[in-house]
């Protein structure tokens, strides 16, 4: 029996540090080959508040937590700033872990690499439970959150995270931060547990059977890691022999995974009815062995190396199929009774908060209606581009160019391909910096301001490959664009606080469905927004643009890949969304029928260019643009 | 002493450049950094110990020679079994480091298993094992792995500008798909490139195990080389020979300098890392990386 506790503390500990790198590498894809550093971090500095100082248990924990957090900040800003590509990031936390384990070893506080014996062993099974479970619910809560949505959204494509106002190196960091927090208080925990600690327990092997975990379990879920890194730490513990072989296992499932099933156990999946046979099975092969391996050396003396292992290998299958068929039935009771249950839930417990909170719940829609006045001056243009130019090498991309738009209009980009039309949406964006010229919006200047601050400032923009967040769904994709109306604290989203944090999510949420009303999307709302036909993405990239309540809409090519009835219906609806949102819309298209009949003037770039300019009538009939545009054999195309 | 921290420098930084030689070209074709190249580096060091005190005692040279081939061979397989699948699928370079980093860990921890953590002596090569110019001592086993680094680098160079297959690799380098449209068998490309990477890791991890020892985590050295790669910048080759031999030069630097009564080579890793923070930071391309911006 103290073997299985020690087995099932172990394995809390570990799971407690696998939720925090779940929740950094898992979602921002970034590799934290130093995890064990901050497992090193927490766990000194509990340490010697508890050995020289005598502290308790707690307050030890929290101040390694706090301090594992500090140096996870001065590590990661850095870093993180410099924007390095996964391989660079993950060399230099390596190179952090080395480092700290070189210092670890020659300080006098933490006596070198005799390390600190005799720790009082404070952790037990029951307390390190309840720090796993806390964990666990935190890092849920975390995740379920305008913050955590964030991270999610930064990970899976940055670039489309930054074009909707999330800044990457402050939601990265906190990512890290959190991730930190969690392997202090893993170390903290370890530390008093084993009672012995010093720099070569916090390897990189260690930082190994945590990534294994994450990767294993799949990158983007806590499920996964929980299970996966559950299942490292139990099966080479109960076959010692295996000891040696473990590092072996976890470096060819880390091979076998990526090439099989990159998305591992539970790639972006959470705990659900559908996978819930899933999870069972694993917990059953993980307790089964367990059971089995019990057996084994109770009876080998008794009956023999072959009878007791025949008996632990039937235990074994016998436990794993009882518990798998477990969670099938359970899956199976629980289909028709969870609706109810959720509706039980709905009823009562959203009510209670509701009557005990009632002022405090506010009802102001995410989406502001539309209002009969304009949101700007009418009297001067919105947008008014001068001289603007970027050349890239020796091509340059766009050339002097003028653009004024005024407030309401739709306004038409078109040209030949490499006419720099999307270049010059790159810029007004802030994706790449402004050579030389003035991009004035709204009297301010936004030349050199970072994508966030313009984005935020009023101009979305969707793409022309789309760049939606793959594995989130339709849904979730608009709701992390309205973020800004998440406004609850860090600590409200932690313990989901339910009279801020519930309230707020169930106006994102409605907003979330008025956008996709308005797109016609709302039959798709619970749809993984990768698994979507090309046309609804592109409406979706639209839903999400919009979201961010813009002032001026940047669509580049929203017609793409559309046939002529499918694209009617989109200026259609472009036209409704335009009108009803007081709209000022810059749109890039090749389909004609669609520039033609929504904008009211078109500009026309040719080589980076501007070589005419006028409403669809002038342009039409404007000899340099069918020159430029279509080339010398006019009568085969047809301006519709 | 100048004189002498140069020549430890140069000696320990040819070996650094050629393993980061082996880094940089799969990182200029494949974009992803090929973590098990210290594994192979490892290994090569094995098949010469194998060859030379466990199995046959052979002499120096045809170990050195068995050890660059099955080294070779060995990168080629591992790309064979971690790699290809991952390419041909065009699986984000993330996928293609953590499936090489899964083979690193396997592999050094295979040695541990089969072989054990025993630290294995190369028997020397040279009898009269060093020679003094101008008050510097220099090892001839040294001076050897310098010049013979100086020749492989010279021939893989020469093999790159002036033959069929260099300028395939070449090429590819820029365009991997636009060369498979040209009628380049990639496979075949890939498997070249990991043979010469393996070759060159194989004959540096020799070098090392006479320079120091033959044990299964020697590969953490190759860190180094890698981070001299990063210095140089990934992908460029005279960025790889720079970066390495800069970081050689620094680091036998920074073992004989003091400051107080505290010794420096106590953090040289330190050094080496804090070295390519600062430089990530500073100029994340490297010395002479290029920078390839992604199309929106």
């Amino acid at each position: 029996m103290a073997y299985a506790q020690a087995i099932f503390t172990n394995s809390a500990i570990y799971i407690i540090a696998a939720m925090g790198l779940a929740i950094f590498t898992g979602y921002t894809g970034l590799f934290s080959l130093g995890h064990a550093a901050f497992m090193a971090v927490g766990a000194y500095t509990a340490a010697i508040l508890t050995y020289f100082y005598h502290w308790p248990l707690l307050p030890a924990l929290l101040v390694g937590m706090i301090v594992s957090v500090l140096v996870s900040v001065v590590v990661g800003y850095p870093t993180l700033r410099a924007k390095l590509r996964s391989d660079y990031f993950a060399i230099a936390t390596l190179g952090f872990g080395e480092a700290l384990k070189v210092v670890l070893e020659n300080l006098d506080l933490t006596q070198g690499a005799r390390g600190l014996p005799g720790i009082q062993k404070l952790a037990d099974p029951v307390n390190t439970a309840v720090w796993m479970v806390l964990t666990i619910w935190l890092c849920r809560n975390f995740l379920r959150s305008t913050y955590g949505r964030k991270i999610i959204a930064i990970g899976q494509d940055p670039v489309a995270a930054e074009m909707i106002g999330i800044r990457l190196l402050p939601n990265q960091m906190l990512s890290l931060a959190i991730s930190a927090a969690c392997a202090g208080l893993s170390g903290g925990l370890l530390a008093h547990y084993i009672t012995f600690i010093q720099p070569a327990i916090f390897s990189m092997d260690l930082s190994s059977l945590l990534t294994a975990g994450v990767v294993c379990g799949g990158m983007g879920s806590l499920t996964g890691p929980f299970v996966a890194t559950a299942l490292f730490v139990v099966v080479p513990e109960l076959f010692r022999g295996l000891a040696l072989w473990r590092l072996v296992l976890y470096g060819v499932l880390l091979v076998v995974i990526m090439n099989l099933r990159p998305k591992g156990l539970f790639g972006h999946e959470e705990l659900s009815l559908s996978n819930l046979p899933k999870l069972f099975m694993m917990v059953g092969l993980t307790a089964g062995l367990t059971i089995g391996a019990g057996f084994y050396k109770d009876y080998v003396q008794e009956w023999g190396e072959i009878p007791a292992w025949l008996l632990a290998a039937a235990v074994t299958l016998g436990a794993t199929l009882a518990i798998s068929y477990l969670g099938h039935g359970l899956a199976w009771l629980l289909r028709p009774a969870l609706p109810r249950l959720g509706a039980v839930w709905n009823r009562h417990v959203t009510g209670f908060v509701r009557v005990l909170g009632g002022r405090k719940t506010q009802t102001a829609p995410v989406i502001a209606p539309p209002s009969p006045d304009p949101p700007v001056p009418l009297d001067q243009p919105l947008l008014r581009i001068r001289g603007l130019s970027k050349r890239f090498g020796g091509v340059i991309a766009v050339d002097d160019v003028d653009l004024e738009v005024w407030p309401g209009q739709v306004v038409g980009l078109i040209g030949p391909n490499g006419s720099g039309k999307t270049t010059l949406f790159n810029l007004m964006s802030g994706v790449y910096p402004v050579d030389s010229g003035s991009v004035l919006f709204g009297g301010r200047e936004l030349a050199g301001q970072p994508p966030t601050s313009i984005v935020l400032g009023g101009i979305s923009r969707t793409f022309q490959n789309i760049r939606l967040f793959p594995s989130m769904t339709v849904l979730e994709n608009v709701q992390t664009a309205l973020h800004r109306a998440g406004d609850y604290g860090l600590l409200a989203a932690l313990v989901q606080w339910p009279w801020t944090v519930w309230a707020t999510e169930e106006r994102l949420r409605n907003g979330a469905l008025e956008l996709l009303d308005l797109l016609e999307l709302r039959a798709h709302a619970d749809r993984v927004a990768g698994t979507l036909p090309y046309g609804l993405q592109r409406k979706l990239e639209i839903a999400r643009a919009l979201a961010l309540q813009p002032t001026l809409l940047l669509l580049d090519e929203p017609a793409a890949g559309m046939n002529p009835r499918e694209s009617l219906e989109l200026v259609a609806l472009l036209r409704r969304v335009h009108q009803r949102r007081h709209l000022t819309i810059i749109l890039i298209e090749h389909h004609m029928d669609v520039v033609m009949n929504l904008c009211e003037r078109i500009t026309v770039l040719n080589f980076g260019k501007k070589i005419a300019e006028g409403t669809p009538g002038e342009i039409q009939a404007n000899p340099l643009v069918l020159e430029a545009y279509l080339g010398d054999t006019v009568e085969h195309v047809a301006i519709r | 002493m100048v004189l002498q921290t140069i020549i430890t420098g140069l000696s320990i930084g040819s070996i650094y450049a050629l393993m980061a030689v082996g880094y940089s070209l799969v990182f200029s074709v494949l974009n992803f950094s090929n973590f098990a190249h210290g594994a192979i580096i490892t290994l090569g060091a094995y098949i010469a110990w194998a060859i030379m005190v466990h199995f046959f005692r052979l002499p120096f040279l045809p170990a050195l020679l068995l050890s660059i081939v099955g080294a070779g061979i060995l990168a080629f397989l591992n790309e064979r079994i971690a790699y290809r699948t991952l390419r041909r699928r065009r699986a984000p370079s993330l996928y293609l480091m953590i499936s090489a980093m899964g083979m690193a860990i396997a592999l050094q921890n295979l040695l541990y298993a089969t072989v054990g953590a025993k630290l294995y002596a190369l028997p020397p090569v040279f009898t009269q094992d060093s020679f003094e110019v101008g008050g510097a001592t220099i090892s001839r086993m040294d001076l050897f792995a310098f010049v013979f680094s100086v020749v492989a680098i010279g021939l893989l160079h020469f093999l790159l500008m002036h033959t069929k297959v260099g300028t395939a690799i070449r090429a590819a380098s820029h365009d991997m798909e636009m060369v498979a449209v040209l009628g380049v068998n990639l496979d075949v490309l890939v498997a070249v490139l990991f043979l010469i990477a393996g070759g060159l890791g194989g004959m540096a991890g020799v070098f090392m195990g006479v320079k120091y020892m033959v044990y299964p985590s020697m590969g953490w050295i190759t860190n180094k080389a890698y981070i001299g790669a990063v210095i140089g910048g990934l992908g460029s080759l005279p960025g790889a020979i720079v970066g390495g031999i800069l970081l050689g030069l620094l680091e036998a630097l920074v073992s004989v300098t003091t400051i107080g009564s505290v010794q420096l080579s106590t953090y040289r890793d330190v050094f080496s890392f804090g070295i390519l923070a600062i430089l990530l930071i500073v100029r994340p391309t490297g010395l002479f990386g290029r920078f390839v911006e992604e199309k929106l």
